[in-house]
């Protein structure tokens, strides 16, 4: 099979012919800039390529065949204000180098940058450039998707909630998103009932949230970052999550939080800086809205190991049934309050890494010899009254905490490490 | 109000030194003892803004609360702030002690749906007049088998039990505010075919769900209203003109991922004055069996309008200033705030339908319910968060319009997943933003453990002050979905029945066409097979120590309570038969069953009524065929 298209409207040329594996002639095509691309497309066939030159191309392009639509560098589809600006409508498209500019800001329609469609199963979505006030790129109901190296900005004249999210994955599975780099959309990534879809070495900032998660069971999120988002990554309501050296900095209200999450493996994170803003007298400006590096909500059976939670107001919130976690190699380093654990039955998280510790190691076995109370009744009264830290190495407080072991009725239950790590894993030696 | 009430009792070892003062400690240095001494200090804790905690053995409440009891199928009543559980109401459900599903006079008001011996009540609400508590009914759905009843709040019974035909699953529930209560507006959930008798069972499209309106009185289905998506929560104005409801299924989803792709379902508008003239003009179909007018208010419609609201949105809540419609998110972070004065220019479509929103503020993750405080202050209920946000309704329509002000004001942590709350009054004009109750949905380890199956915890919040306090966890049975607060003084029950009660007027005409004075006379009256069995009781006696009937006659024990005391109820149990009622002071009460076993079967007064009670017992001897 084999086609000669000649000069035909829009056409510009068809370049060469080459030889498939598969056994069959694909098609170059040029596109012209300043014309409509889907002239173009509706000429082409499976397998044909159709590369954007640098400029500027008006309108909205449905592709409904197996292309590889390539553009160079500053060839810009501007989707002229409404609807989807691409919409992948067949298996195994490849689209990169586009940048796409001002699609539609309808967020009841979905109005997206790049909308795939539940026929789209592997393509594959690289490198594009896409700045504007509606979502980035919706996955609808699709599989084996690759989503690379793409750069999403949103609208920020918009408010926050108007924009769309950068990507977006309803009922998506077997798919990759990896290397995007998203900020000022609403959400960095959403995922939607979604399922083994790997989230790899993202850099989310300055966002709402910057991985929102509902209902998502078997998800792998690798490597990423999210940077001065409102919650880094809000994981909700799934099963056998992997959440493996990801990052969250300066985000507020949460660094990771889980809620209804189970069997899953939490290692390698590391949260800084979760703060609620701060008021013009220094304190937070919310009576309740205290940042926390990791918030475990009625959560049980996962692995938190070898995790880093510093320099926030709350490193680890633990509450509404949420036991049977193993929770090791883990450093608190520094929070305002290490632990708020809320709960009724005593929890024993063994070698852990305590900033706060002040017990000594005499036999340098590398762990203190006395156990860690980090929610005893004076982590309480320094969690309300903060400024009781100044204390922390006076006297009386010494001496409450001696009253307290020696009247342990007095002591709300709550966590203890019976072997803190003297020092924080991954430094001075110790392995991560 | 005596010193108790300016404190409350720590009330858990969780709470221990919450409040302890600092200084106390700085100051205090190594004296001996000292830090025991602070520890036990610390278990009294002040209470929030005056807002008394404590009712004392003896003292009466300031606020009758009405639960509903989920999937229980009751209704429970509540003393606030005491939470001390005073009455429970059967509706949907069979309780034995008060006979509820096997007295006749149950039976009738229950109707043919009394087959059904479940129920799954969420909303109850009170009658209006002018947008206030008027104490007179309290209204309430039963999701399970697509029923709407009523309970008058003079004698706290069930009076009148409406199954809404061509629909399934009544769930949101409200009242006209304003004029008063001609209407119950009760939301059906889930789509099914139109007519659902077997055609377009493989065929969604042709699904579909109802807005309901019955008439308060007369408690016959007034007219339904056809819509697309489905039907969640609602909630009436204060014009009488407008109710909104929220949609959360607008893909019209058959399975949970299909319902979460949209983002933005919609809160629907229905133009009440509309839909009554469309009535009026005879615009309206019937559907099936039933006469109930059916009118279209899918998109198009001129009585309906749907507003995009992300993203499966829940509970939709009135300010009591009437001023807005607050939907609340759910999978969505935000509230929508929909001007209702903006709503007449939506229906001239003389602006678009986000065009009503002027206010969107990001709460937290799952925004479930909003209650309000009267002074301007939204509480919602933030589900994945397990906390109350504070927030302040115009401070948000603030920000929205660019400004840059913080419109929360605080958040509370509950515990734990809290669906609705309910400030006090909230749903009137008259909110006074005195105690907030909080549904949670989950106990955890909240309460003593109890097995598998756990206790909901009602969290009871002052909200007088500027800040919310919690001051009680209270643990209870299935399952609270929502509750109501409304001021001791709005409600006015019987101490008594009154003889000419319509509750029992039917069975009082059965003996009057027996020819027998129930107020005086015991007597049996046989009819057939059928033996009609009337006694009087006062205790500690039933009027008839012995009555004599044939194996095989269908018996129906009539007893009216001539006692004039308050509180001097009486029961009547025939053993060895399932046959119970309550019968309190100049009640009449009649329950029937089959006398299928010959021999001697007492009976017995099982309402404690009298130190001679055990002995308030009668033979029903059976004669063998």
């Amino acid at each position: 099979m084999k086609r000669h298209p000649g000069h035909l409207g829009c056409l510009l040329a068809l370049l060469w012919l080459f030889w498939l594996p598969s056994g069959v002639y694909a098609a170059n095509w040029f596109a012209t800039p300043g014309e409509p691309l889907q002239p173009l497309i509706e000429r082409a066939t499976d397998g044909d390529q159709l590369l954007l030159p640098a400029g500027r191309y008006p309108g909205r392009v449905v592709i409904d065949r197996t292309l590889h639509i390539r553009g160079e560098l500053q060839a810009i589809l501007d989707a002229g204000g409404h609807g989807h600006a691409v919409v992948l409508a067949a298996p195994d498209i490849i689209f990169e180098g586009v940048r796409i500019e001002d699609w539609g800001d309808n967020l009841t329609a979905l109005e997206a940058a790049i909308f795939v469609e539940p026929s789209a199963h592997g393509s594959t979505i690289r490198n594009n450039q896409l700045s504007g006030p509606g979502f980035g790129i919706w996955l609808d109901a699709v599989n084996d998707v690759s989503v690379i190296g793409n750069t999403i900005r949103g609208d920020t004249r918009l408010r926050s909630q108007d924009r769309g999210n950068g990507i977006h994955l309803y009922n998506v599975s077997h798919s990759i998103i990896e290397s995007n780099d998203v900020a000022q959309t609403r959400d960095g990534i959403y995922l939607d009932s979604s399922r083994h879809n790997v989230l790899r070495d993202n850099t989310l900032h300055d966002l709402r949230y910057g991985v929102h998660y509902m209902y998502s069971f078997d998800n792998r999120l690798e490597g990423n970052l999210t940077q001065r988002t409102r919650t880094g990554y809000a994981l909700m309501q799934s099963k056998r999550l992997e959440v493996v050296d990801n990052r969250s900095e300066a985000d507020d209200n949460y660094g990771i939080l889980m809620n209804n999450i189970t069997d899953s493996l939490l290692s390698g994170n590391r949260v800084e800086g979760v703060t609620q803003p701060l008021g013009a007298d220094g304190e937070g400006r919310l009576a309740g809205g205290d940042g926390k590096a990791l918030f475990v909500y009625n959560s049980q059976f996962n692995r938190i190991e070898n995790n880093r939670f510093a320099a926030s107001d709350i490193g680890i919130h633990l509450t509404a049934g949420s036991e049977d976690n193993l929770m090791a190699g883990n450093a608190f380093i520094a929070n305002k309050q290490q632990v708020m654990y809320v709960a009724t039955r005593e929890q024993d998280w063994s070698g852990n890494y305590w900033s706060d510790y002040l017990g000594w190691d005499l036999d340098d076995s590398g762990i203190g010899d006395t156990a860690h109370e980090p929610n005893d009744a004076m982590d309480h009264l320094l969690w309300r009254h903060p400024t009781a830290r100044l204390l922390m190495q006076s006297p009386a407080v010494l001496a409450l905490r001696w009253v307290q072991r020696q009247f342990p009725v007095f002591r709300p239950p709550g966590v203890r490490d019976s072997a803190p790590l003297m020092s924080e894993p991954g430094r001075e030696g110790n392995a991560p | 109000m005596s010193d108790k009430k300016d404190h409350i009792q720590n009330i858990g070892r969780r709470h221990f030194l919450r409040n302890t003062a600092v200084t106390g400690v700085a100051g205090a240095g190594l004296a001996g003892g000292f830090g025991a001494g602070a520890l036990l200090n610390s278990r009294q804790v002040q209470a929030a803004g005056g807002n008394g905690v404590e009712v004392a053995p003896g003292e009466l409440d300031d606020y009758y609360g009405f639960w509903s009891g989920g999937h229980s199928g009751e209704v429970r009543v509540l003393g606030v702030p005491s939470m001390r559980e005073l009455m429970r109401i059967p509706v949907f459900n069979v309780d034995s002690a008060t006979g509820w599903g096997i007295s006749n006079e149950s039976k009738r008001i229950l109707g043919e749906s009394s087959r059904f011996l479940n129920g799954d009540c969420h909303h109850p609400h009170i009658s209006m007049t002018d947008g206030s508590y008027d104490g007179k009914y309290l209204f309430i759905n039963d999701k399970a088998n697509t029923r709407v009843a009523r309970i008058r709040l003079d004698i706290m019974k069930t009076d009148k039990v409406t199954t809404i035909p061509n629909v399934q699953a009544i769930h949101g529930l409200r009242l006209q505010k304003v004029p008063y209560t001609k209407y119950v507006f009760a939301n059906a959930e889930l789509p099914i075919p139109q007519i659902n008798d077997g055609r377009d069972l493989e065929n969604p499209d042709n699904y579909f769900t109802m807005f309901n309106a019955i008439d308060a009185e007369s408690m016959d289905v007034a007219w339904q209203v056809i819509v697309d998506g489905n039907l969640d929560n609602t909630d009436a104005d204060y014009t009488g003109r407008f109710v909104a409801s929220t949609c959360y299924n607008s893909e019209k989803g058959m399975t949970l991922t299909e319902t979460m792709r949209n983002e933005r379902d919609w809160v629907v508008v229905f133009d009440v004055e509309a839909i009554e003239a469309a009535v009026a003009a005879g615009n309206y179909k019937t559907l099936g069996e039933s006469s109930v007018p059916v009118l279209d208010g899918r998109k198009g419609s001129q009585l309906t309008r749907y507003i995009p609201i992300p993203k499966n949105p829940h509970g939709v809540n009135t300010s009591p200033d009437g001023k807005y419609f607050i939907a609340n998110g759910k999978l969505s972070p935000t509230c929508s705030i929909i001007a209702i004065d903006k709503l007449p220019e939506l229906f001239d479509d003389s602006i678009e339908p986000r065009d009503t929103i002027v206010g969107e503020p990001e709460l937290g993750l799952g925004p479930l319910h909003t209650t309000y405080d009267g002074r301007g202050n939204a509480y919602t209920t933030l589900f994945i968060d397990s906390q109350v946000a504070k927030w302040n309704i115009e401070d948000a329509i603030r920000h929205y319009n660019g400004e840059d002000v913080n419109y929360l004001r605080q958040k509370l942590d509950v515990h734990y997943q809290p669906g609705h709350n309910h400030a006090s009054l909230t749903e009137s004009r008259d909110a006074d933003g005195k105690w907030l109750v909080v549904l949670s949905k989950f106990s955890k380890d909240r309460f003593l453990p109890v097995g598998p199956l756990h206790p909901e915890n009602d969290q009871l919040i002052d909200i007088s002050g500027e800040e919310m306090k919690l001051v009680h966890d209270g643990p209870t049975y299935a399952e609270p979905h929502d509750c109501i607060l409304v001021r001791a003084d709005q409600i006015n029950p019987s101490r008594v029945w009154t003889r000419d009660d319509p509750f029992f007027a039917e069975t009082v005409a059965m003996a009057e066409a027996d020819g027998v004075n129930l107020e005086g006379e015991s007597k049996v009256i046989r009819d057939g097979n059928k033996v009609r069995v009337y006694m009087t009781s006062i205790a500690p006696q039933f009027g008839l120590t012995e009555f004599k009937v044939k194996q095989g006659d269908e018996v129906t024990v009539v007893i009216t309570n001539l006692d004039q005391v308050e509180d001097l109820t009486h029961g009547f149990c025939m053993v060895n038969h399932g046959v119970q009622m309550e019968i309190s002071p100049q009640q009449t009460a009649s329950v029937t069953f089959t006398a299928d076993k010959a021999g001697v079967h007492w009976y017995y007064c099982n309402w404690f009524c009298h130190a001679m009670h055990m002995e308030m017992t009668g033979r029903m001897l059976v004669e063998p065929v």
